[in-house]
C-alpha cells in the first residue's frame, strides 16, 4: 500500500538557485526565502488535508443522515402499524374431541376439560435458579435438582408439569420469571375418581411440544375404544357402556370393606346381566384414579400388588368348588344321574393312583344335590366319572371356560384359560375345580347360562346392542334344577353367610389353594363365591373372588370361601337389590291378621 | 495546524470565556435531559424523588463539569490525553482484576457520592488518545502500516478488557467511536475495506455454515439470532423486551397516549423501562410527534458539534471534537435502533435521557471538551 502523498504536484524548490542568488545581489537575506517557501509548503499541505478531511466528514455525515432517516422510517412505519397483542405458545389451545365414556344411565364415567400445563424454555430464561426455587415453593412433589437439569438442557421446549389448576397457573405468573410458558390443553377426566378404574383404564397425553395434544388411552375401554373415541367422525356422540355407576359403586365399596375386614392382598368382583351378558360391574382391587394412572409393576413377583392389574378380568386362578355345578349340570343334562340319585361319597378315593379327599367326611353316600350343598369333592369326581373327559371338556368349552374372554377390554384378551392335558385324573380334578384356572369373568359368564336357562352367554361392556339369546347348552330344566341346589347351598350349605333375609339366592363357594413353592400353599388361599338371584326368576350373576383373605372367627382362623367371600357377596346383594328392582318377599306378610297394640 | 502554531492572543480568556461558550449546545442538552426528567417522572409513576430528582442532580453535577472542562485550555487536555487514556486503562483492569476477585463481576468504582464505570470514562480518554495521536503523528504517516497498527491496538486493548466484563454495548461504542477517529483522521479508505470486508466475510461464513458439518457457533446461538431477526418466533423469551417495547411504541400511535398515560410501560410489562428502554415510555405517551422531536434535538446536536468542529484550525480539537461527537451519535442510535428491534439488544443507554449517574457524568465532560475546543479555538485576527 502506497502512502498518500501530502503535497500537491506544484512542487517548489525550498532554496530556488535563481531567487536566493537574485537575493544575495539585492542585499535580501535567502533564509527568508526558504522560510516562505516552507511556509508556502505547510498552507498547501493543510490545503489537501482539509480537503480531504472535509470529504471523510461528507461521508460520516451522510452515514449519519442516513441513520436518522433509517430510524426515523422506523418510527413512522411503528407509529402506523395496527396494534396486535402477542401471540405466541402461551396462547395455543389444543382440543381433542375425545368423545365422553358414560354409564348405561348416562352418568358420564369420562370427560374431556381443559387445562393448562406448564412449560419451560430454558434458553429464555433468565434465572433458572430463581424459576427453580419459585417452582418448588409453588408445586412440592418438584424436585429442584430435576428442574435446574431440565432448565439447563439446550433446548426452547421442556414440559416442566401438566394440568395446572387456575390458581397454580396464577401462581406461576405472579413469580414474574421469564422462559416460563402455559399450553391449554384438554385433559381426559374421571369425574367419579377411582370408581371403575380398571374398567376405563386411563389415558396419556403425548407430551412432545405445546401444541401436540393427542390424547391416548393406554388400557382398558380407553385403550379398547381409542380409535373410536378419537374418530371425529363420533363427535359429539358418547360411548355408553353397560356399567351401572351406583351398583359400581357399591360393589367397591363393599369389596374394599371385605378386603379390609380378612386381610385380603387383592379382590375381584363381577356382576353381570344373565340373559344378554351384560357387565353392569366390574371391580378390582387394589385400584387406582385414572386420572393419575400409575406406572403398572413389572416384576412379575409383584403383580399381585400391581393396582394397575385388573382381577376380574386378567386374574387367571383356580376358583375351586365353584365348578362343582358345572359337573353336575352336565351329568343332569345327560340324564345321568337325577337330583335326588345317591353318590357314593366315601373317601379317600382313587383316580389312575391319584388320591381325592373331602374336607370332611359326608359319611357313605349323599344325594346329587347334597353333593353340591355340602361341597363334596369325592361326590363329584364320581360324577366326572361317568360323564368321561371328552364330554365334560367339550361341555366346559361350551360355556366359554376353555377360551379367551371376548369382554370389550384390551386386558381379557391377556388372559387365557390354563388346563394342561386332560387325563382321567385331570377330569376329576376339574370336576371340582383344580387343574383348571379361569378369570372371575370367566365364571360369570359361565353362572350366568346356568342363570338364563341354559343360554350360552357372551360377556359385554357396550350397551344398545340387540340380544339374541346365545347356543342353548342346557337344557332350561336342568337349568332350573341347578339353580334350586345352588339356592340350598346358600339355605343351609356352605355359603350361609351369603343369605339376605326377603331375597332367595343360589350360590357355590369355591377355597382354592394358591400355587406355592413345591405344590400348593395351604395359607393362601383364593376364595371365590359365585351366586345367581333371584332364584325364583334368575336374572343376575355376581361372582366375588377374594385373595388371600383370611377371618378369624370362634377362635380359629378361617379361610375358606364361606367365610371370607360369602359374606362380602351377602353384603353385596343386600345393597344392590333395591337398585334392581328386586323386592324382598316378607315372612307373614299379609298384615290382615296382625294384632296392632 | 498543530495547536503550538495558532496565536493565543485571539483567543478569549477569564470570565470572557464563559461568553464565548457554545450557549446554543448547552440549551439542546439541557432540553434533551429535561425530556429525560420527564419520562423518569411518568415511569415513576408521578413520583419525581424516586428517578427524576437523582437524574436532575446529577445533571446539575455533570453541567458544572462541563463548565470545569470548558474553561481548562483545550492543550492542556491535549497533553494530558495519553495521562488520561493510561488512567482509564488502569481503572478498567482494575475492575476487571479486583471487581471479580472481590465481589463477583463488577464493573464500577465507588468513588464516595457515585459509582464510577472506568469504561464510561473510556469512551472520552480513548477519543482523547486517539485525537492526540493523529495531532502528533506527521500527515504523511498517517496511513503507513506501522503507524495504522498503534491506534488499533490503542482500540483493542480497552475493547478486549470491555467484552470480557462483558458489556457487548459499550465494546461495540468503543469499536465504532475509535474507528471513526481514524477515518476521520484520514487512515487510507483500503484499511476500512478489508475490515468490512472481513466482517461481512465472517457474517456470511457464519449464516452459511449453518447445518453443515463445520457449522461455527452453536445451534443455540443461531436461534438468537433467529430473535434478532424476527422477535415474534420467541415472544416469551430473548424476544419478549423487543415484542413489549413495538407494543409500546405502537401504542403511541401519532400524538400518544398522553402524559403519565402508557400503559404498556407503567404497567411494568416492559423491563429495564427507567433506563435503556426508556425512550419507549416517550413513544408511547407522545407518539410519533414525541418520538421524532427527541430525534430532531439529538439531530441539532450532532449539527452544531459540526459546525463547531468546521471552525477549528486546529487537528487536534476537531478530531476531538468529532469523535465525540459520533460517539453521542453511535450513543441514541444504537439505543433507539435497539428499541425499534433494529438491532440486537446490547444495553446501550440513551444519552441524558436514560437513568443512571456514570453515563450522564462522562457525556456531559465529553461536552466539556466540546465546548474548551470551541471557547479556545484560534479567531481570523
Amino acid at each position: 500500500m502506497t502512502a498518500i502523498h501530502p503535497h500537491g504536484p506544484t512542487r517548489v524548490p525550498l532554496r530556488p538557485l535563481a531567487r536566493i542568488l537574485h537575493a544575495r545581489a539585492t542585499g535580501e537575506n535567502p533564509d527568508r526565502i526558504e522560510a516562505d517557501n516552507i511556509a508556502q509548503r505547510r498552507e498547501q499541505m493543510r490545503d489537501t488535508l482539509r480537503r480531504k478531511s472535509a470529504r471523510r466528514l461528507t461521508l460520516v455525515a451522510a452515514l449519519s443522515v442516513a441513520g436518522f432517516l433509517l430510524i426515523g422510517q422506523r418510527m413512522w412505519a411503528i407509529a402506523n402499524e395496527p396494534l396486535a397483542e402477542p401471540t405466541g405458545p402461551a396462547t395455543v389451545v389444543a382440543a381433542s374431541g375425545r368423545a365422553d365414556i358414560l354409564d348405561r344411565n348416562g352418568t358420564v364415567l369420562a370427560m374431556n376439560m381443559p387445562t393448562q400445563s406448564l412449560f419451560a424454555d430454558p434458553l429464555a430464561m433468565t434465572d433458572p435458579e430463581g424459576a427453580a426455587d419459585d417452582l418448588v415453593r409453588i408445586f412440592p412433589d418438584l424436585d429442584r435438582d430435576a428442574l435446574l437439569r431440565l432448565f439447563a438442557s439446550d433446548s426452547h421446549f421442556e414440559w416442566v408439569r401438566p394440568h395446572l389448576s387456575a390458581e397454580q397457573r396464577q401462581a406461576v405468573h405472579d413469580t414474574g420469571q421469564t422462559g416460563l410458558g402455559f399450553g391449554t390443553r384438554e385433559m381426559r377426566f374421571y369425574p367419579n375418581g377411582p370408581v371403575a378404574a380398571h374398567l376405563l383404564g386411563g389415558t396419556r397425553v403425548d407430551l412432545k411440544s405445546a401444541d401436540a395434544a393427542e390424547i391416548f388411552g393406554t388400557a382398558g375401554v380407553e385403550l379398547e375404544f381409542h380409535n373410536w373415541l378419537s374418530d371425529p367422525a363420533n363427535a359429539g356422540r358418547p360411548l355408553v357402556t353397560t356399567l351401572d355407576l351406583r351398583l359400581q359403586a357399591i360393589v367397591e365399596e363393599v369389596l374394599e370393606g371385605g378386603v379390609a375386614l380378612t386381610g385380603s392382598i387383592g379382590a375381584a368382583a363381577v356382576l353381570m346381566h344373565a340373559p344378554t351378558g351384560e357387565v353392569l360391574a366390574l371391580a378390582s382391587l387394589p385400584d387406582y384414579d385414572p386420572n393419575d394412572r400409575p406406572v403398572p409393576v413389572r416384576d412379575p413377583k409383584l403383580a399381585g400388588t400391581d393396582p394397575t392389574f385388573n382381577r376380574a378380568v386378567q386374574g387367571v386362578y383356580e376358583l375351586g368348588s365353584t365348578f362343582k355345578i358345572f359337573t353336575v349340570a352336565q351329568a343332569l343334562d345327560l340324564n345321568l344321574v337325577e337330583p335326588d340319585t345317591m353318590i357314593n361319597t366315601r373317601g379317600p378315593m382313587t383316580v389312575a393312583g391319584a388320591r381325592i379327599s373331602d374336607f370332611h367326611d359326608y359319611g357313605p353316600a349323599l344325594t346329587v344335590s347334597n353333593v353340591i350343598v355340602k361341597s363334596s369333592n369325592v361326590g363329584t369326581a364320581r360324577i366326572a366319572g361317568l360323564i368321561g373327559p371328552e364330554r365334560q371338556k367339550a361341555f366346559l368349552e361350551s360355556l366359554g371356560l376353555l377360551s379367551q374372554s371376548p369382554l370389550e377390554m384390551p386386558e381379557a384378551r391377556t388372559a387365557r384359560p390354563s388346563a394342561p392335558s386332560w387325563g382321567p385324573v385331570e377330569s376329576a380334578t376339574i370336576s371340582y375345580g383344580h387343574g383348571i384356572s379361569t378369570t372371575p369373568l370367566h365364571l360369570a359368564a359361565a353362572y350366568a347360562a346356568i342363570a338364563n336357562g341354559g343360554h350360552r352367554v357372551t360377556p359385554t361392556l357396550i350397551a344398545g346392542q340387540r340380544h339374541e339369546p346365545g347356543p342353548q347348552v342346557l337344557r332350561p330344566e336342568v337349568a332350573a334344577a341347578a339353580t334350586e341346589m345352588l339356592r340350598q347351598v346358600v339355605d343351609h350349605g356352605t355359603a350361609r353367610n351369603a343369605g339376605v333375609p326377603g331375597y332367595n339366592i343360589g350360590g357355590k363357594t369355591g377355597t382354592a389353594e394358591k400355587p406355592g413353592v413345591g405344590g400348593y400353599d395351604e395359607d393362601a388361599n383364593i376364595a371365590t363365591f359365585a351366586s345367581i338371584f333371584p332364584t325364583e326368576a334368575p336374572e343376575y350373576v355376581l361372582v366375588v373372588s377374594m385373595d388371600e383373605g383370611s377371618l378369624f372367627v370362634n377362635g380359629a382362623t378361617e379361610r375358606t370361601a364361606g367365610w371370607v367371600a360369602a359374606p362380602v357377596a351377602g353384603e353385596i346383594l343386600r345393597r344392590i337389590a333395591p337398585l334392581l328392582g328386586l323386592r324382598p318377599s316378607i315372612a307373614g306378610a299379609d298384615a290382615s291378621g296382625v294384632d296392632r297394640p | 495546524m498543530s495547536y503550538l502554531e495558532y496565536s493565543i492572543r485571539t483567543v478569549p480568556s477569564g470570565p470572557a470565556k464563559i461568553l464565548h461558550l457554545n450557549w446554543a449546545l448547552i440549551l439542546l442538552l439541557g432540553a434533551v435531559a429535561c425530556t429525560g426528567f420527564l419520562m423518569l417522572y411518568s415511569v415513576a409513576g408521578g413520583d419525581f424523588a424516586r428517578w427524576a430528582e437523582p437524574q436532575a442532580k446529577r445533571f446539575a453535577l455533570g453541567l458544572a463539569v462541563m463548565f470545569v472542562v470548558a474553561m481548562v485550555p483545550i492543550h492542556i487536555w491535549r497533553n494530558i490525553s495519553a495521562l488520561a487514556y493510561a488512567a482509564a486503562l488502569i481503572l478498567l483492569l482494575a475492575v476487571e482484576l479486583f471487581g471479580s476477585i472481590g465481589m463477583g463481576a463488577q464493573r464500577w468504582i465507588d468513588i464516595g457520592f457515585m459509582r464510577l464505570q472506568p469504561s464510561e470514562l473510556m469512551k472520552i480518554t480513548l477519543v482523547m488518545f486517539l485525537a492526540a495521536y493523529y495531532d502528533w503523528l506527521d500527515v504523511d504517516k498517517v496511513s503507513h502500516p506501522l503507524w495504522v497498527l498503534v491506534p488499533v491496538l490503542i482500540i483493542l486493548v480497552p475493547v478486549a478488557l470491555v467484552l470480557v466484563q462483558p458489556d457487548l454495548g459499550t465494546a461495540l461504542l468503543l469499536l465504532i467511536g475509535g474507528a471513526a477517529v481514524m477515518f476521520l483522521a484520514g487512515v487510507h479508505l483500503l484499511y476500512f475495506a478489508v475490515v468490512a470486508a472481513g466482517g461481512v466475510g465472517a457474517v456470511v461464513a457464519v449464516m452459511w455454515s449453518r447445518g453443515t458439518d463445520w457449522q461455527l457457533l452453536k445451534d443455540y446461538q443461531y436461534r438468537r439470532i433467529d430473535t434478532f431477526l424476527d422477535p415474534s418466533t420467541d415472544p416469551l423469551g430473548a424476544g419478549y423486551h423487543i415484542t413489549q417495547s413495538k407494543i409500546a411504541l405502537g401504542s403511541g400511535g401519532w400524538t400518544g397516549r398522553g402524559f403519565m398515560e402508557g400503559t404498556q410501560s407503567r404497567l411494568n410489562f416492559l423491563p429495564e423501562k427507567h433506563t435503556d428502554f426508556i425512550f419507549t415510555t416517550l413513544a408511547e405517551e407522545f407518539g410519533f410527534v414525541g418520538a421524532i422531536t427527541l430525534l430532531v434535538l439529538y439531530a441539532l446536536v450532532i449539527v452544531f458539534c459540526i459546525t463547531s468542529a468546521l471552525k477549528m484550525r486546529d487537528r487536534y480539537s476537531s478530531l476531538l471534537v468529532l469523535g465525540i461527537t459520533v460517539a453521542f451519535f453511535l450513543y441514541f442510535t444504537i439505543n433507539m435502533a435497539m428499541v425499534m428491534g433494529l438491532a440486537p439488544v446490547v444495553g446501550v443507554p440513551l444519552p441524558l435521557v436514560s437513568y443512571g449517574g456514570s453515563a450522564m457524568l462522562v457525556i456531559l465532560a465529553g461536552f466539556g471538551l466540546v465546548q474548551s475546543a470551541h471557547v479556545h479555538r484560534p479567531r481570523s485576527r
